[in-house]
């Protein structure tokens, strides 16, 4: 972390307005892009980076400059999404298909199925897909931002890999690729 | 299979969407306020995955107590002799509201997604164990869990738009399932709004784009005009500009301005005073209402001058005393064969805030109607913005009707507004077919919302400023409203060197693009700035009535450089001031005690001097007309009657901007002298106004 943002940050934790409109213009799109491989579409990725820059804003002044202020944001738009699921689990199902279908384009479709399934697989593991996969965290970074030790996180992978090479038959023509 | 999938999430598009970036910026900022001005208590609580877990689990209470299924729980009424009951301190109230209003919220977008109705909305509330609950221990982390759990509520009504629109276009449902959900949808939303403002003491930037899903078409739009999903209202922006004050002869003698030829102000003013309410004060630019008008001034007498100038001395019928000076100019009109060619780019607002009856249908319409006013081998085409900008129809031919009239029935409204874009790429366009020695313009029809590109006034102000040197003309069409920007429409059409004009009706479309045609589109001198000096032996106090955004420095008269209004052909401009002759008591200042007055001089019987500068299209060079306003400039017949309807509506501007100088004159004078100087009034307009006058007398007494 450079010594700039440090003190933007603090700038904006002592309560400077500017400074923390700055903040999150700089990384409201690394919020985003991590939002939207979280949620698999954008509807819910704006909604929840949305969530998150609120919460920035309430939280900031407990970042304590211990880990890397991206890692700190990774966790809070993870929270915020999985927050976001949460509150409207109700009619999440009806919805996913629904924004999927409706782009047309394959990969976004099948990644939804992917994301869809690894979910159905139990808690962190979509996180940790988003993550490494996704953004291209090492399993130690990953660690870090879903505060689990480095080798559940490796674990985590490997039951991703198990899980979909075994279900090639439920997604297409993923099976062939893998 | 990872690189698989890698790929796959790269192949995303993730580029984020400016709209929803500024929205979470100013939501988020709201919350930087609302934090650091102690609205929320500051808490040392770490946020770790524990604590976030703690808060879910409670959520996951929450979130299973608004399904609409029916509970014996008698909570409801426990829930109300909460609310009834005196409650000790204001801290627990605070959590009392905002744990109903966003028990409500979540119970009213739960039941608008699944399509339920109000009945049940209610019914699901009474069957709310949980904010009761939460009531008994209101602790930190419940209200953090209730602050999210509201926030996530904001954003998904906002969104909830986007999610229904699909579902209205599928097949199977009819007509008039369509219609019952709709408006359903239509009261749910209202309510959510309500709350919502309970919650949030500003409208949350991304309710105004709940319209904007772009899920139904225009043509649904049109069969259902009655319910508009979601409709703005009071986000119309204008600038504020305080009336001109009342100068003293001897401290300021002269008074610059450029003149003005659109009109928005007035169809403006006319749409709220239809809809019986008083404009807002702001709306209110005199000049335009004014100029909205054709007057019958004489003609230029010798074609080499485009433009004639008369000015007549009244009383002013608000003050006894004053006078009036009234300067009338007008320009010549172009017969058809001198018509010059044009090459219009109609730059087209696609996005889903056009979506209304009254914005793209009737952009479509306006637009069909200005070929009819086009010479066959003049070219259009048609760049259209909403997310992106694109170009629909490359230049073709108007003899080609059929073509573009097809390519303006294809439009659809949907998505984001990026102006800014659109607008180059419209220059680009006209800039590569460039007609030289004919008119290359833009016509931009929006509703004025800029949301994405460059959207910062000053940017786009300045890229046209600087487009203008390449002799290309934008013209600014303003329609809807709710959310009209006023001022960025002024801006680009000054700063273009083009007319802004507001169009509510399709009678007003005629008006601007086909019977004033010839006014909008062609030039016929431009950058045109009147100066008056005014003689300290017969006048002591004027003031100059509208123009206020228009004013000029004195040494700007004479500066080339600086740019001013343009006259298009057959266009007619009128300016009036307000004069107190030396020796009447009607100012509003005092004598002086210590400034002598000379013994008249030679020029006594002038009140001043008249002096225009303009520039013939294509020129750089100004030329000068100037002449004396003679003190007994007295007309009677036409010319009087054009000046006194023109006083008749610079009165009732004034009285709509709060009538500061027009003491007991009201708008029942300003309707007589309307009526009684309508004179031919082949279009109609005048007996427009004099209705508007009654509606807003009307209007001003509620």
């Amino acid at each position: 972390m450079t010594r700039d943002l440090d003190a933007i940050i603090r700038q904006a934790q002592s309560g400077d307005r500017t400074a923390f409109a700055g903040l999150i213009d700089d990384h409201y799109e690394m919020m985003f892009r991590f939002a939207h491989k979280y949620c698999g579409n954008r509807p819910d990725a704006e909604d929840v980076t949305q969530l998150a820059c609120i919460k920035v804003a309430r939280s900031l002044g407990q970042f304590r400059f211990e880990a890397r202020f991206t890692t700190w944001l990774y966790r809070l738009v993870l929270n915020c999404a999985r927050d976001f699921y949460k509150a409207q689990h109700s009619h999440e199902a009806s919805t996913w298909p629904e924004t999927a279908m409706n782009d047309g384009s394959e990969p976004k479709v099948l990644l939804h199925q992917v994301l869809k399934l690894v979910e159905c697989m139990g808690e962190g593991f979509r996180e940790t897909l988003a993550l490494v996969i996704g953004e291209g965290l090492t399993h130690a970074e990953a660690a870090e931002v879903l505060a689990v030790k480095e080798s559940t996180v490796s674990w985590r992978l490997h039951e991703v890999r198990k899980r979909l090479k075994a279900d090639v038959g439920q997604i297409g023509e993923y099976g062939g690729g893998a | 299979m990872s690189d698989r999938l890698k790929q796959w999430f790269a192949e995303q598009d993730q580029t984020p969407d400016a709209q929803a970036k500024s929205r979470a910026l100013d939501v988020a900022l709201n919350a930087f306020d609302e934090y650091h001005s102690g609205d929320v208590p500051k808490t040392d609580k770490v946020v770790t995955i524990n604590s976030e877990q703690k808060k879910a689990s409670i959520d996951q209470g929450l979130v299973t107590s608004d399904r609409p299924t029916s509970d014996n729980q008698p909570v409801g009424r426990r829930l109300m002799d909460a609310t009834l009951s005196k409650i000790p301190t204001t801290a627990s109230q605070r959590w009392l509201y905002s744990g109903l209003a966003s028990a409500a919220m979540l119970v009213i977008t739960v039941s608008l997604v699944m399509n339920i109705g109000p009945q049940v909305v209610d019914d699901a509330l009474e069957g709310q164990p949980s904010p009761e609950q939460r009531l008994a221990m209101p602790d930190q982390a419940d209200h953090d869990a209730l602050a999210i759990e509201a926030d996530a509520v904001t954003v998904r009504a906002a969104r909830l738009d986007d999610r229904q629109a699909p579902e209205l276009h599928s097949p199977a449902a009819s007509r008039e399932l369509l219609r019952a959900s709709e408006e359903r949808k239509v009261a749910a939303l209202q309510q959510t709004q309500e709350l919502q403002a309970i919650r949030v003491p500003k409208p949350v930037p991304s309710l105004a784009n709940v319209h904007s899903a772009g899920g139904f078409s225009a043509e649904l739009a049109d069969a259902l005009p009655q319910v508009p999903g979601y409709s703005e209202q009071g986000r119309d922006r204008f600038e504020h500009a305080e009336s001109n004050p009342v100068k003293r002869v001897s401290q300021s003698p002269v008074s610059t301005f450029s003149i003005d030829v659109d009109t928005a102000s007035y169809s403006f003013v006319r749409r709220q005073l239809n809809h019986g309410r008083l404009p807002q004060k702001d709306a209110v630019r005199l000049e335009e209402m004014v100029n909205y008008f054709p007057y019958d001034y004489p003609l230029p007498a010798h074609p080499g001058q485009p433009f004639s100038t008369t000015t007549t001395v009244l009383d002013s019928p608000w003050k006894a005393g004053n006078k009036l000076i009234h300067i009338g100019i007008k320009g010549y009109q172009l017969s058809a064969a001198t018509q010059p060619r044009s090459n219009l780019v109609l730059l087209l607002d696609v996005s889903g805030s056009m979506n209304s009856p009254d914005k793209l249908p009737l952009v479509k319409q306006s637009m069909s109607m200005l070929l009819s006013r086009l010479q066959p081998e003049d070219t259009v085409s048609i760049v259209v913005y909403a997310g992106a900008a694109g170009i629909v129809l490359e230049p073709t031919q108007v003899q080609d009707r059929q073509t573009i009239l097809s390519a303006l029935n294809k439009l659809q409204a949907g998505g984001s507004t990026a102006g800014g874009e659109g607008i180059q790429l419209a220059y680009q366009l006209a800039e590569n077919h460039f007609v030289k020695d004919g008119v290359n313009r833009i016509i931009l029809a929006t509703d004025g919302d800029f949301n994405v590109g460059i959207h910062n006034p000053e940017q786009l102000q300045g890229f046209v400023e600087r487009k203008r040197q390449s002799g290309i003309y934008l013209s600014v069409l303003g329609f809807g409203q709710g959310n009209y920007h006023d001022q960025l429409m002024q801006a680009l059409a000054q700063n273009g060197n083009g007319v802004a004009a507001y169009i509510d009706t399709v009678s007003e479309a005629q008006k601007v693009l086909v019977d004033e045609a010839t006014s909008s589109l062609f030039p016929i001198a431009s950058d045109v700035k009147i100066q008056v000096e005014f003689n300290p032996d017969s006048v002591s106090e004027y003031r100059l009535l509208g123009y206020e955004t228009r004013m000029l420095a004195e040494e700007d008269f004479n500066n080339d450089a600086v740019d001013a209004g343009d006259i298009g052909a057959g266009h007619t401009v009128t300016a009036l001031y307000e004069i107190t002759p030396i020796g009447s008591d009607s100012g509003v200042y005092s004598a002086s005690r210590y400034t002598q007055t000379d013994p008249p001089g030679a020029n006594a019987d002038e009140y001043g001097f008249l002096q225009l500068r303009y520039k013939l299209p294509g020129e750089s060079k100004s030329r000068l007309i100037s002449q004396p306003i003679q003190r007994d400039q007295r007309t009677e017949g036409t010319l009087k009657r054009e000046a006194d309807f023109a006083t008749a509506v610079a009165g009732f501007a004034q009285l709509l901007q709060g009538g500061k100088y027009t003491g007991d004159w009201g708008y029942e004078d300003a309707l007589k002298m309307a009526l009684a100087n309508r004179g031919d009034d082949v279009f109609g307009y005048r007996s427009e106004l004099v209705q508007l006058m009654r509606k807003a007398e009307v209007a001003n007494d509620l």
